[in-house]
């Protein structure tokens, strides 16, 4: 009977983690058709024709009308857009994203040639936010008012304002140019994806160190840190599992949204460090109206999205089992 | 104290920890056997750089560009872009230029092994009927380069005759280049679709290709000229004009390719280090101002002469350009073998006269639309401020837009803008097709960018070029289009460009053609 009596509660909170995580799965469906309307619809709405494209892809030649024509015949362009919109759906249900009409080739191939190269970007631009950002920011809340604080301050408000561009020009300059230790550009090996991965790095390193600083700063002057003093609880102890844990929830929060984010691709640094990612095929699709790119890229984003949103969500349980079991009750 | 010694402690531990896992990663994955093995190649192998894949693949028309050398056309051109034999060693006209006879080599292989002859030619000829002509460098159809298209017959073992509805003197002109592209028949199925990596007949061989990332040109052995110097040239794509730049300078690219690879402020500034040097040569782009002809102010021609009097083409040339471009004045580009040169004008007190006929005292503000695509590429931010700048004392408020193509050739096919700054290429050397398309009545950019132009004159000119055989006649026609355009301004043409290369002294004979530079010829220098 007692056995029961303290098993009941963990039943329970079993149920609610169900609960929870079962209605975030189900919001899934909606938000991905939500998704796929929308793409399908600001492709269709913006203003230019993918077989005008196709066949003026070099820049010089202007087809004829009828040539036009031939071509929005031949891409099921000349149909209904819902039935276009329907077609889409009915093949993506079944994994298959389409041929771009650019180069022919599957939207799903092309998105999982490209995809290990922005992951690996991206991870490595997390493990640098992570560990630079959040290491600064101890260091910055355990030197509160000294030196370091102030120019850890400092650097990270360079971080946060210094555009991707200009950093990305002035890190190549530096380090590819005169110390020649780093390539400019290019995807050889672990070595070329430094430099852009410090660059899409920067801005959220420098938010994960104030982030940090402040969190834990806020933390250690709580009532039960006093508290856990006044018990006699060793202090490493006190801030590895309860000051420093509790004031990880804003910073999972940010570098978890900032992950999902990146995950799609940045332009600007695939461009610059002539990556070949998935943003730079995406933003060459939006140019091109090439609609089953676009389509299936925000597809995929989406859902990475999502997904990574969700693993934020179950991160919460973990370090604090209360903020969102709450809700679902 | 503790407190705080506990705190750096644990921060210093992640430190560690971020830089162990970044250094773990590298000799974990191997890269040091497959870093050696590289520059053993590297040794070798002479890197290039291009803004775009240049070998975009067999879902193409065109898998590869032309300046590759992976395959070779029927005709080629010289450096003033008139036909030469290539893959055809001669070629004649009946007395009615509706019957062509090409005579080919007789000593090509393509690079997988097949012969090059008179079926090699016809099936690529069913190839350009059946495929659709899609293309990252000339968009390909029978219609733009074979007009009046009737059929290909297969004479002899090397010999094809092709013949036309209707007299086709200049055909060979059509055919330069992207017109007449050979590849191996074995390399497409019926339908004229790629199956496999297209083999072409050139000096290079495409050996290894990751999509925009780099392509790699290795020596064709076999190869019926002169053999390529270089054993192994590696295409990088690199898309930013700044990365190319400093990839230069930290000596990773030896050089550059393809149009816009350079801009000339930066070749400038390259070529002060005594490490590097450049080539020019012609190109066929022309940068011109389209204006809405079907709406005021630019409906009055007086407002699009006024607009061409006041752009300062020669400063342009010489500030924004480096010295590395020619002012332009006609519709047809300096590259061509049709080119007439015209006086270049600028004269603003003339153009604020004419501009004050037309506007009195009114002020008019206008659109300055240009595709964002060419920012990168062009300085077209400082030209546009340029003319934003000079209309002002025109009475024209002019706001400039940049664009993405798609609303850019929305806007001008709906006639929702003033001016457009923009590029127009050649894709052969007959220019024809220019003529027809920017000032016919009927002419397809005339109509779909809204320049409103009609000139029963330039009709007339554009019929009778239908009946005239002879090149000296059309000449005289081309000749004459030409004045009319610049006197009549279908569009405001400003700048002739230049193909530019810029490359490291490593390097050498790699010099600048009409279109790419003299990739077999290039070496190293030691």
């Amino acid at each position: 009977m007692e056995a029961g009596q303290y098993r009941l509660p963990i039943i329970m909170h079993h149920i609610k983690t169900g609960l929870y995580l079962g209605r975030k799965l189900l919001n899934l469906i909606p938000v991905l058709i939500g998704l796929s309307i929308i793409s399908f619809l600001l492709g269709v709405i913006a203003p230019g024709d993918p077989a005008y494209f196709i066949l003026s892809a070099d820049g010089f030649t202007e087809p004829t009308d009828e040539e036009i024509h031939i071509m929005q015949q031949q891409l099921g362009l000349d149909k209904p857009i819902h039935i276009q919109y329907l077609r889409w759906l009915n093949r993506a249900a079944r994994g298959d994203l389409g041929r771009s009409y650019m180069t022919g080739k599957a939207v799903s191939s092309e998105i999982i040639r490209r995809l290990p190269v922005t992951l690996k970007v991206s991870l490595l631009a997390v493990a640098f936010t992570i560990f630079i950002g959040i290491s600064s920011g101890i260091l910055m809340a355990a030197k509160s008012d000294k030196a370091y604080d102030r120019i850890g301050q400092i650097i990270s408000l360079c971080l946060i304002s210094i555009p991707g561009f200009w950093l990305a020009i002035f890190l190549i300059s530096l380090f590819a140019e005169r110390l020649r230790i780093l390539p400019t550009c290019g995807y050889d090996s672990f070595k070329s994806i430094l430099l852009p991965a410090f660059v899409l790095a920067a801005g959220t390193m420098g938010f994960t160190m104030r982030l940090t600083r402040a969190s834990l700063l806020d933390e250690l002057h709580k009532d039960y840190i006093i508290t856990a003093h006044s018990k006699g609880l060793k202090y490493n102890i006190i801030v590895l599992k309860h000051a420093f844990r509790n004031s990880l929830i804003p910073v999972i929060t940010l570098i978890g949204t900032y992950f999902g984010h990146i995950l799609g691709g940045s332009v600007i640094v695939e461009v610059i460090f002539a990556l070949p990612g998935i943003g730079q095929f995406v933003v060459d699709g939006i140019f091109a109206r090439d609609y089953p790119v676009i389509q299936g890229y925000v597809l995929f984003t989406g859902t990475v999205f999502v997904l990574v949103n969700l693993s934020i969500d179950i991160l919460y349980l973990l370090f604090n089992p209360k903020v969102r079991l709450e809700e679902t009750t | 104290m503790r407190k705080k010694g506990i705190l750096f402690c644990l921060s210093l531990l992640l430190l560690s920890a971020s830089l162990h896992a970044g250094g773990a990663k590298e000799v974990e994955g191997g890269e040091q056997p497959a870093a050696e093995q590289k520059a053993a190649i590297v040794e070798e192998e002479i890197v290039l750089a291009a803004p775009r894949d240049l070998t975009p693949g067999e879902n193409f028309f065109h898998p590869a560009s032309v300046i590759c050398y992976i395959w070779e056309p029927l005709v080629s051109v010289d450096k003033d872009w008139n036909p030469v034999p290539k893959l055809a060693k001669s070629w004649k006209m009946s007395d009615n230029a509706m019957e062509w006879t090409f005579y080919l080599r007789e000593d090509v292989t393509f690079h997988d092994g097949e012969k090059f002859n008179a079926d090699a030619v016809m099936a690529n000829f069913n190839r350009y009927q059946k495929t659709p002509g899609k293309s990252k460098f000339y968009s390909f159809s029978m219609k733009r380069f074979y007009p009046n298209f009737e059929n290909i017959e297969k004479l002899s073992e090397y010999s094809v005759k092709l013949s036309f509805e209707k007299p086709m003197p200049t055909i060979v002109y059509y055919m330069t280049n992207f017109g007449s592209p050979m590849h191996s028949p074995k390399s497409f199925d019926a339908d004229g679709n790629f199956t496999i990596t297209p083999a072409g007949t050139g000096p290079f061989k495409l050996v290894e290709h990751v999509p925009d990332e780099y392509a790699v040109l290795e020596r064709f052995a076999n190869y019926y000229g002169p053999k390529a110097k270089a054993k192994r040239i590696k295409i990088k794509v690199i898309p930013d004009g700044n990365t190319r730049f400093a990839a230069m300078r930290s000596e990773e690219i030896m050089g550059v390719m393809d149009f816009g690879a350079m801009q000339p402020n930066l070749a400038k500034e390259l070529i002060k280090d005594n490490r590097f040097s450049d080539s020019r040569a012609k190109n066929s782009i022309i940068h011109y101002i389209a204006p809405n002809g079907t709406k005021f102010p630019f409906n009055d021609l007086r407002i699009k002469q006024a607009v061409s009097l006041m752009i300062d083409r020669r400063m342009i040339a010489d500030e924004f350009y480096a010295g590395y471009a020619v002012p332009a004045s006609g519709i047809l580009n300096y590259a061509s073998p049709f080119y007439k040169k015209l006086p270049v004008e600028h004269n603003p007190e003339k153009a604020k006269k004419l501009a004050s006929e037309v506007l009195g005292d009114k002020r008019v503000s206008i659109d300055l639309i240009t595709p964002s695509a060419f920012i990168k590429k062009f300085p077209y931010k400082e030209q546009c401020e340029y003319v934003q700048a000079v209309l002002k004392d025109l009475g024209l408020d002019v706001e400039i837009k940049i664009m993405e193509w798609g609303a850019l050739n929305e806007a001008m096919k709906t006639g929702n803008y003033g001016l457009c700054m923009r590029i127009q290429g050649l894709p052969h050397g007959e220019p024809l097709g220019i003529f027809s398309s920017f000032m016919g009545s009927e002419g397809g950019q005339n109509k779909s960018y809204s320049l409103g132009y009609k000139s029963e004159e330039v009709d007339t000119l554009l019929t009778r070029l239908d009946q005239t055989i002879d090149i000296e006649e059309r000449t005289k026609i081309y000749n004459k289009l030409q004045e009319i355009s610049a006197r009549e301004l279908p569009f405001i043409p400003f700048i002739n460009d230049a193909s530019l290369i810029v490359y490291n002294k490593k390097i050498t004979d790699y010099k600048a053609l009409i279109y790419g530079g003299t990739l077999p010829t290039l070496r190293w220098a030691e």
